[in-house]
């Protein structure tokens, strides 16, 4: 189905991968609207209230409504900023979330682009939106902005070397960087999480922390300088960055699930007349289920506390993780 | 071993899920409060005897009230012409009920006070008078 | 060559949300380091003492329960305590059961609430709603009581102000159970958590002399390994009959006193067991008061302690049935000057702990 990108030019198969596009811009934000109900509702439910439950059948528009808020309140440019900087921020923060998806498996017949270097398109794109951040911050002109902005990259830089070595592993036992691989090879076998217990227990700390999510929200920090980087954006330009991690969330669980739950595989032999899409989205479910159950038990680590923490304990652990993986594949 | 916190507080969260939940649904259905709870006043103006204690004793000086002697010439003693408490002020503590030798002003279990104008706020005999649901038994 | 930095000026404002109301904090900082605050208050100052001198003494009682709102029962106890030193006039025995058990109910609260809003500072939303879960039950048991959720104007001079109705002393003890088992939760949530731990061990470390100069009282005395509360060693009320212990923490640092206040919720719930068990069956709630209560002349200081630390009265009379001058020895206020010394070199993230461990209350602060 999805070939059109190897047949030759012609301004139908380009106005088809737009609106393909388009399609997929539109199922991801349905899902971030929905992320964010369920974020709310599980958080309440653990907090023994409800969440939302007002607006809509059971508060189902309530992200709805709560970016008709955003959207119709009015854009201020503050004096003093760096104009063109402030307006593209958000939009390099953005691109990359979404651009990410592209690479992704979702099921046998259900992908994009098949990319022999999926994984290391994956690495690449998710430093732009560090730049993002970062140019958010400086082109605001306040201070609070530019001390949440450096400890936000510092903080994402240093958590992106966990994240990728802790793939690595993966890709040893696999041997090539293709996503589709990577997937058919957990079919045949066993699923990755098994053999690399360690490495998802990293890429589940590490990714928590490139998420800028609690336990590592300290950029986020409303109790301790008031909203970080993106303290001097409102409305829509606001609406961007938050739509920013929640995309995040949705490449960064769907690559997990990917990598090392199975992607479409079912988990018995019997139950395979379910189609893979379908336990896809379970496993999907799963692993964001986890991120807001995190966010609703743990306070906030603090800075130092973070980088000690990446440099001094995660990286070692990502480095032993690759070399047993290596050494147990040459003994076996 | 490092880590068994986050375990328990994890697994405590996750147990939290099934809990019943506290939240009530006001304004749908109705806060019901206990028998003693003091909120705005009710007034009996046949039983006031304008003596002034109330006035003397608020600690904000948010009563005022003017006395007329009595329409009938074989009674002696006055009787309540105007009475006005401003909720601006009031604050709820009670003092004014419990001195009330013949408790003419009483308080009862309403709370609800919110109006969109500050000048609502001001409230004489008559909305004293009419205010009379869930008026308290017990006074001193 | 070294890189030139410039010092900031930040101000944790009066609207903040962590700084527990109205409070202003000025820092100076070098990257993250502090190298100066200066705490600002009397954003909420309201002339209570200069009031009190218009008022008379009963009349003074609402406005005691402003101070330090979340434990309105204890600074009511305060001004009742000093009038009735002064006047001589022995309460009786039923009223000062009740007046201890809404006592203590209320120093739980209040620890609950400090609980709750502490955790929230350092990141954790949960706790806080399962604090304000128990809390509420409390509230709502001394609302049966006395009429208000916050603000209960209760006590009076010589004697509580109405009897328990039917059925509450009953209430109350069914109520303690559950809150034994609430703090076993708390403490499976919160105090084993790693990061949690991270946060508070070794901040704001100050030993027992530091803290005995500064005049610090309550738990941030006693979280550094100084054992000494009122309670125990100028016994006032009927705590002499009661059977409980005074905790203490060692280190002196944030960790400390969280569990010094964590322990203190449990020795209350004790007191309360005694109380309640030991609580007579009929009685007078009120001395043999006069109508106008005029306090004979002289001046007297009695102090008592409350949730924060020790709260003092100094009340000057001469013979009128107002004071002639009423000052209050506030513990939020004093325990506040030790901020300024405990931030110095500390980064940006710690405020909110040390800060939540000293507990302040904005309404006692600036009174």
């Amino acid at each position: 189905m999805f070939n059109i990108l190897s047949e030759p030019f012609s301004w139908i198969n380009l106005l088809v991968i737009i609106l393909v596009a388009a399609a997929v811009l539109g199922i991801v934000l349905v899902f971030v609207m929905y992320a964010i109900y369920f974020e709310r509702k599980v958080i309440g439910w653990m907090q023994v209230r409800n969440g939302p439950n007002r607006v809509g059948p059971w508060g189902l528009m309530q992200t709805m409504a709560d970016v008709f808020k955003l959207l119709i309140k009015e854009d201020i440019v503050p004096a003093k900023v760096d104009k063109f900087l402030f307006l593209i921020a958000p939009i390099i923060a953005y691109t990359p979330a979404f651009a990410i998806i592209a690479v992704i498996p979702y099921s046998q017949k259900i992908y994009f682009a098949d990319v022999n270097v999926g994984l290391l398109y994956y690495g690449a794109l998710s430093s732009i939106t560090i730049t993002g951040i970062l140019l958010g911050g400086w082109a605001s002109n306040n201070k609070y902005a530019i001390m949440g902005g450096m400890r936000s990259v510092a903080q994402m830089v240093s958590y992106e070397v966990p994240l990728i070595m802790s793939f690595l592993g993966v890709v040893l036992l696999t041997g090539s960087l293709n996503l589709r691989e990577i997937v058919q090879a957990q079919q045949e076998g066993m699923w990755f999480i098994v053999p690399q217990f360690l490495g998802f227990v990293i890429f589940l700390i590490a990714g928590n922390a490139e998420l800028n999510r609690t336990p590592f929200d300290l950029p986020e920090a409303e109790n301790e300088l008031v909203a970080g980087y993106f303290v001097e954006y409102s409305g829509f330009r606001f609406a961007f960055f938050m739509l920013t991690e929640y995309v995040y969330i949705f490449a960064m669980a769907s690559l997990m699930t990917v990598m090392f739950l199975g992607g479409w595989d079912a988990p018995f032999e019997f139950l395979e007349f379910i189609p893979g899409i379908v336990w896809f989205f379970l496993k999907f479910l799963l692993l964001v289920f986890y991120l807001f159950w995190v966010r609703a038990t743990f306070p906030r680590v603090r800075t130092d506390q973070l980088m000690g923490f990446a440099w001094k304990v995660l990286i070692p652990l990502a480095l032993l993780n690759v070399m047993l993986t290596a050494l147990f594949k040459t003994l076996f | 071993m490092w880590g068994k916190g986050f375990f328990k507080g994890l697994s405590f969260t996750l147990k939290m899920l099934k809990e019943p939940k506290i939240t009530s649904q006001y304004p749908d259905e109705p806060i019901i409060m206990p028998e003693r709870y003091r909120g705005i006043h009710h007034f009996y103006p046949e039983k006031c005897i304008v003596c002034n204690q109330c006035v003397r004793v608020c600690p904000t000086g948010c009563i005022s009230l003017v006395g007329k002697p009595n329409p009938d010439p074989e009674k002696k003693g006055k009787v309540i012409d105007t009475y006005d408490i401003n909720f601006e002020l009031c604050i709820l503590c009670d003092l004014c009920t419990e001195v009330c030798p013949t408790e003419s002003i009483v308080m009862t279990n309403n709370f609800e006070l919110a109006t969109y104008s500050r000048d609502n706020l001001a409230k004489d005999l008559k909305w004293l008078e009419n205010n009379n649901t869930k008026v308290r038994e017990e006074n001193h | 060559m070294a890189l030139r930095t410039e010092e900031m000026l930040l101000n944790v404002g009066p609207q903040h949300p962590s700084t527990h109301g109205v409070f202003r904090l000025v820092v100076k900082v070098d990257g993250e380091t502090i190298k100066e605050a200066i705490p600002v208050v009397g954003y909420l100052h309201r002339g209570t003492e200069k009031l009190a001198e218009d008022l008379t003494y009963t009349q003074i009682i609402p406005y005691t329960d402003r101070l330090d709102y979340l434990s309105s029962m204890l600074n009511n106890y305060a001004l009742v305590q000093a009038v009735e030193t002064l006047m001589g006039i022995q309460v009786p025995e039923r009223a000062e059961f009740l007046r201890v058990i809404a006592m203590e109910l209320n120093r739980i609260a209040s620890h609950l609430v400090w609980w709750g809003t502490a955790i929230l500072d350092l990141g954790a939303t949960s706790p806080f709603i399962y604090a304000f879960r128990d809390r509420e039950m409390i509230v709502n048991l001394l609302n049966e009581l006395s009429g208000a959720r916050l603000t209960f104007n209760y006590m009076r001079v010589g004697g509580v102000k109405w009897d328990a109705p039917k059925g509450w002393i009953n209430k109350v003890s069914e109520f303690l159970p559950h809150m034994r088992k609430s703090l076993k939760e708390y403490h499976k949530l919160v105090t084993g958590n790693e990061i949690f731990l991270g946060r508070v061990k070794n901040i704001g470390v100050y030993d027992g002399e530091t803290a005995k100069n500064y005049s610090l009282s309550g738990p941030t005395l006693r979280g550094s390994n100084v054992k000494y509360d009122i309670r125990k060693n100028q016994p006032y009320s009927i705590y002499e009959r009661f059977d409980f212990d005074i905790p203490t923490g060692e280190d002196g640092d944030v960790y400390d006193r969280y569990m010094v206040r964590m322990k203190e919720m449990e020795q209350s719930i004790r007191i309360l067991e005694q109380a309640v068990e030991q609580f007579p069956d009929q009685g007078e709630i009120m001395a043999k008061v006069p109508k106008i209560i005029k306090a004979p002349e002289g001046e007297v200081y009695t102090r008592m302690e409350t949730s924060k630390g020790e709260l003092g009265v100094h009340l000057v009379s001469k013979g009128k049935d107002k004071p002639y001058r009423l000052h209050l020895r506030r513990p939020s206020f004093i325990n506040l000057q030790i901020l300024p010394e405990l931030l110095l070199g500390r980064s940006m993230a710690d405020i909110p702990a040390i800060l939540g461990a000293i507990d302040i209350v904005l309404g006692e602060v600036d009174a």
